[in-house]
């Protein structure tokens, strides 16, 4: 389906999926695409879809439609146009399905020759001696213009593979400029990019020969800089005095160039810099080489293509760059937007607590204000207060659970593993859920293996993997009248693996959703999930080089287990008492102190 | 003798049901619950509440068709919905007047509420 993605403005990161034959842009809310920007027109422009071309048409709009920086009335669009309007920046996409037509009948990968494919390498090359193809052979030396071509076409291969080798716009632009200077006899020369916010032209890299002083300024005529801005065209000034089209400026003339090159960047869109080559001819120096120029027609051709070139890399490098930007503002807005969601239920319930206490107070306070007691009333003002109280809890528990969540997924770390206990932690896991479970009316089973030698890993850190899936497991058998949990640890000396297994008999998971339970913010338990658990508990066992392996069916139920490499403790290593059930013991929100 | 007024509790979270109830109750309403729409239209063809409460996140379906199932019936038996939460267009047309934003307080919520309960 053809798309329309915000790649600047307050939409910035919005994809707008352009389904139907006709749809408006614009800021007003009955369109389909809907752009926050002042300076869009309420109904400011029309896409429309013919067959297989897709036309944008401008609806009169105060600030006009722009398509590729052009304004327009109406244009067809091709993948990959950037359309403008007021001050938001939409990539446009086309569609692609139909095109791309499976080949996999029609080209066969065969393994042994006998399959249909005899052939066998007769000669290899490495990739970066392509280039070679272009040097010229000793035999052809005799044709001048021979050897400039290929050695020209040597040039813009490399200049091409220069250009796709990174990302960074300044190491870019650096390399091209040193490349200039092995091509061409320069003395000095500069590249200068427009600024994407003011549009100025402004000094990104500067080059000199060797012998000359790196101090001494470059000082370029701003005519021959708008000339070949404005224009699109590149120019040599190989005796700016003969040259008419600078006199009224004149400023060639107070400079005292005598050979320059000057050249757009200019990219698919737009220009984005231009490259400024010259060079100083003395009076010796004419004498020697027996002419009055150094540069040529040939040299400013072989500038413009090289600048081309490089202009296309940087539009494509800031292109990715935006988009990279466009997809991280997608990314925070959608985690914050998800995280707020969360937070605003846990406050929901936090409110509900809170009101029941309050209303208790309040009812205990009306008791006792007849100097009396009155039991009836004090006894249900304690029953309000109770019920509040363990709404608050639970939503504490929560908010608990969701940061401890949120800092271990955003963490990069590595585990510190030590001598711990499987069978300590799990149970311990086990014990914290029993509430959750009683409440839910789930039967909640412990298996621990008979035989689990002390291991190395991070207890912390397994102690939330497991609880996380403990947990959904419960939740899972929400709606089961007979929920049943079972929890157990095994231990295979054969295999140097230790697993945790957590097998429930609930509502099971589809398997099209199977492959994106692991996903973060995707929850299948409404309000209750955050969408974070598994994706945490997933991190933790790939941290400890394991895995979680799932297998579920709709309406039966799943089983999940989690297993990592099981490493013993080296002999002399010391074994920390970090007994769980302690810790828990600290923590307000456990089931210990939960069952008061 | 009239009976007290009833009020469908509509809410995927039990505790939020809970909250609900007990405030209710204690103003001498009675109360059904539902967590599903699909549950609540049965409880509502069968019951004929006077007032639903609606949390928009019991609905659970991609289309929100259920929503708008029990607002049809609801709209047809002239029973009021107060809505609880932000609801999707997919899910029907409800007057501003019907929505309260989450994280709501129950104070302005149960006054709401009873404002729309017919006289005891």
């Amino acid at each position: 389906m053809p798309s329309l993605f915000v790649i600047q403005g307050r939409d910035q990161g919005t994809r707008f999926q352009l389904d139907g034959a006709t749809i408006t842009l614009g800021r007003g809310t009955t369109n389909a695409v809907q752009l926050h920007d002042t300076e869009v027109s309420r109904e400011h422009a029309e896409f429309r879809r013919r067959g297989d071309v897709f036309v944008i048409r401008d609806l009169n709009s105060s600030n006009g439609t722009f398509v590729n920086g052009r304004s327009i009335n109406e244009q067809e669009l091709a993948s990959g146009d950037q359309v403008q309007l007021g001050r938001t920046l939409l990539l446009f996409t086309g569609v692609t399905e139909g095109r791309a037509e499976d080949l996999a009948d029609k080209i066969n990968i065969v393994g042994r020759p006998e399959e249909g494919d005899a052939s066998r390498i007769v000669h290899a090359m490495h990739q970066s001696e392509g280039s070679e193809i272009l040097s010229l052979p000793d035999s052809e030396s005799s044709s001048p213009w021979l050897a400039r071509a290929r050695s020209n076409l040597q040039i813009m291969y490399r200049t091409a593979l220069a250009v796709s080798h990174t990302l960074d716009i300044d190491q870019l632009i650096t390399r091209i400029m040193e490349m200039i200077f092995e091509w061409v006899d320069a003395d000095r020369g500069c590249i200068m990019l427009k600024d994407l916010e003011s549009g100025q032209l402004v000094p990104k890299v500067r080059r000199h020969r060797n012998e000359l002083q790196a101090e001494e300024r470059i000082t370029i005529s701003q005519t021959i800089l708008d000339y070949v801005v404005d224009r699109n065209e590149g120019v040599l000034t190989s005796n700016a005095r003969d040259d008419d089209r600078w006199d009224a400026a004149k400023s060639i003339l107070k400079l005292g160039v005598r050979e320059a090159i000057c050249v757009p960047m200019q990219g698919r869109y737009d220009v984005v810099g231009v490259i400024y080559i010259d060079t100083f001819l003395t009076p010796q120096r004419m004498l020697q080489q027996g002419a009055s120029n150094k540069f040529n027609q040939e040299h400013l051709k072989l500038m413009i293509a090289i600048a081309h070139q490089a202009a296309l890399a940087i539009e494509d490098t800031n292109y990715y760059k935006q988009m990279v930007q466009a997809e991280r503002l997608a990314a925070v807005g959608q985690t914050i937007a998800s995280l707020s969601h969360h937070i605003k239920n846990i406050l929901q319930g936090v409110r509900g607590g809170s009101y029941l206490i309050e209303l208790g107070l309040k009812d205990h306070a009306k008791a006792l204000s007849a100097g009396q007691i009155d039991v009836e009333s004090a006894k249900k003002a304690i029953t309000h207060m109770r019920k509040g109280w363990g709404i608050v809890e639970k939503n504490q528990e929560r908010i608990s659970a969701l940061v401890m969540d949120m800092l271990t997924f955003s963490k990069e770390r590595e585990p510190v593993p030590e001598p711990a206990d499987l069978n300590d932690l799990v149970g311990d896991v086990v014990e914290l859920v029993k509430t959750r479970a009683n409440d839910e009316g789930v039967e909640l089973t412990w298996l621990p293996a008979p035989t689990m030698p002390t291991l190395m890993f991070d207890p912390e850190a397994m102690h939330r993997a497991v609880l996380n899936i403990v947990t959904n497991a419960i939740d899972a058998c929400h709606d089961q009248c007979d929920g049943r949990v079972e929890v157990t640890t095994q231990y295979s000396q054969a295999e140097q693996m230790a697993r945790v297994a957590v097998v429930d008999n609930g509502s099971g998971i589809d398997p099209d959703d199977l492959e994106k339970i692991f996903a973060v913010f995707v929850s299948r338990k409404g309000g209750r999930g955050t969408g974070l658990g598994l994706p945490v508990s997933q991190k933790i066992l790939e941290e400890h080089g394991g895995r979680i392996r799932v297998e579920s069916k709709l309406g039966e139920g799943s089983r999940f287990t989690l297993e990592f490499p099981a490493t013993l403790p080296q002999p002399g290593t010391s074994t920390t008492d970090h007994s769980l059930l302690d810790h828990a013991a600290n923590e307000p929100a456990t089931a210990d102190s939960s069952h008061g | 003798m009239k009976s007290s007024p009833s009020v469908l509790i509509v809410d995927p979270s039990s505790e939020s049901r809970e909250v609900l109830r007990v405030l209710l109750e204690r103003r001498g309403a009675t109360t059904l619950e539902a967590a599903r729409p699909e549950e609540a239209i049965r409880l509502v063809r069968k019951c004929r509440p006077d007032v639903i409460v609606y949390d928009a996140e019991s609905d659970q379906s991609p289309n929100g068709q259920p929503t708008n199932d029990l607002r049809q019936i609801a709209a047809g038996s002239d029973t009021p919905i107060v809505i609880l939460g932000k609801i999707g267009p997919a899910q029907g047309i409800f007057s501003k007047s019907q929505v309260v934003a989450k994280p709501y307080h129950y104070g302005p919520l149960i006054r709401k509420i009873n404002g729309l309960l017919p006289a005891a």
